[in-house]
């Protein structure tokens, strides 16, 4: 863990002096945890895929900007939320994903058990996308990238505190969107 | 009963709680069954969450290949450095302007006193030569103590102020061509290592 810290350092300082070799192996270490993050963000595919490769050319071009106080991932992540909203309000409208674009988690799904995951990940896709910014930042940097809330805060720039109440409004508000499906999810796994 | 502790689920949940905090909301949980489902329910949001797919996106090698394209071709310099780039830019112009204002001023100084050798200067235009003479400290004091008379002194005279003259524009000439010559060969320097690292890069 450290050896790779010190690692990414060698990097980040390399890329700093405009290697773009080791910004390469930087984006190769970061690029699927950032579009992780922007497409739950953006809730769209190709949205994502544009936000992500816009966070990366703005970090090439702020990259002397970053101080290693916070770590690197911090500090992308945070240009990726930016860049997610970005991407978003520009395009105004949440496109729907493609059924043909989602990883099925149920490796033979017939016809029925298909539609429902596809309608569950549609449903909770939805329910994400709406929540107000500053919110759902907070939900996907702990549900999907699990980070810490001190990490979070960090990568925010925001006071612990402030990362504890905007998750517990974000799951709320999530509560009451999903309130139907999670009481037949509850069902299932009781039964 | 206690009062519930809706709040402190969410961090008990992903394990941000520790010590006494811990221990209370552990406690708690096994007596109070409306925070029991409230835990449910987050527990449930959270799988729910965590069971919605991904789409499949590009592998990092082809992300980075295809962002490498994108990507300008150096990162931004930070403002120091910013101005540091721009001073190595300005510092040759700026020798050239203070070569430049020094050889001005002595071609303007030896026309002036040459204008006032032939007595082309009238008595207001005095002022203009006032100081601009040499001053010939060591013949002068040669021929006080009687070691130069005469056209020797004289000879000694005009050497002497010939040297108060030339001397240090010859040492401020070669000073700055010394100066400019190096930045030419540092840029030069760095301009071959730039080429090289190109060369090596492709």
């Amino acid at each position: 863990m450290i050896s790779t810290q010190i690692n990414e350092t060698a990097l980040v300082n390399q890329a700093q002096n405009g290697d773009r070799n080791a910004y390469g192996e930087l984006v190769r270490t970061h690029s699927q945890g950032v579009l992780n993050v922007v497409y739950r963000m953006c809730g769209n595919k190709h949205l994502a895929e544009d936000a992500a490769q816009e966070a990366f050319i703005q970090a090439w071009l702020k990259l002397s900007s970053y101080q290693p106080r916070a770590s690197f991932r911090s500090w992308l992540y945070r240009i990726a939320v930016n860049s997610a909203i970005d991407m978003l309000r520009k395009e105004k409208r949440i496109l729907p994903d493609a059924v043909e674009d989602y990883f099925l988690m149920d490796p033979s799904p017939g016809p029925e058990s298909m539609l429902a995951s596809t309608e569950r990940a549609e449903l909770v896709r939805k329910a994400i996308v709406t929540l107000p910014d500053a919110s759902r930042a907070v939900l996907v940097l702990r549900e999907y990238e699990g980070l810490s809330y001190q990490e979070i805060a960090e990568t925010i720039d925001i006071p612990i505190g402030t990362v504890m109440s905007r998750l517990n409004y974000a799951r709320k508000l999530l509560k009451e969107k999903l309130k139907m499906h999670l009481f037949s999810y509850a069902e299932a796994e009781h039964v | 009963m206690s009062d519930h502790i809706l709040e402190q689920l969410g961090p008990y949940l992903d394990g941000e709680l520790h010590g006494k905090s811990l221990q209370k909301v552990k406690l708690h949980l096994t007596e109070c069954i409306t925070c029991q489902e409230e835990y449910t329910s987050l527990e449930n949001l959270s799988a729910t969450l965590q069971e919605a797919p991904l789409p499949d996106f590009p592998s990092p090698e082809d992300f980075a290949s295809d962002l490498a394209l994108l990507l300008p071709r150096k990162p931004a310099l930070p403002i120091r450095e910013k101005a540091l780039e721009f001073g190595w830019w300005l510092a040759p112009i700026g020798l050239i302007a203070i070569w430049m204002f020094i050889s001005t001023t002595n071609l303007v100084s030896g026309a002036i006193t040459f204008a006032n050798s032939l007595g082309v200067l009238n008595d207001t235009s005095t002022w203009l030569v006032s100081g601009s003479a040499p001053e010939t400290y060591w013949s002068a004091a040669l021929g006080q103590f009687g070691f130069l008379s005469g056209n020797n002194l004289q000879i000694a005279e005009m050497a002497e102020a010939i040297t108060r003259i030339t001397i240090p524009q010859i040492v401020w000439q070669v000073s700055l061509a010394t100066l400019y010559l190096s930045w030419m060969a540092i840029w030069w320097a760095r301009h071959e290592r730039q080429g090289l690292g190109q060369a090596l890069e492709s």
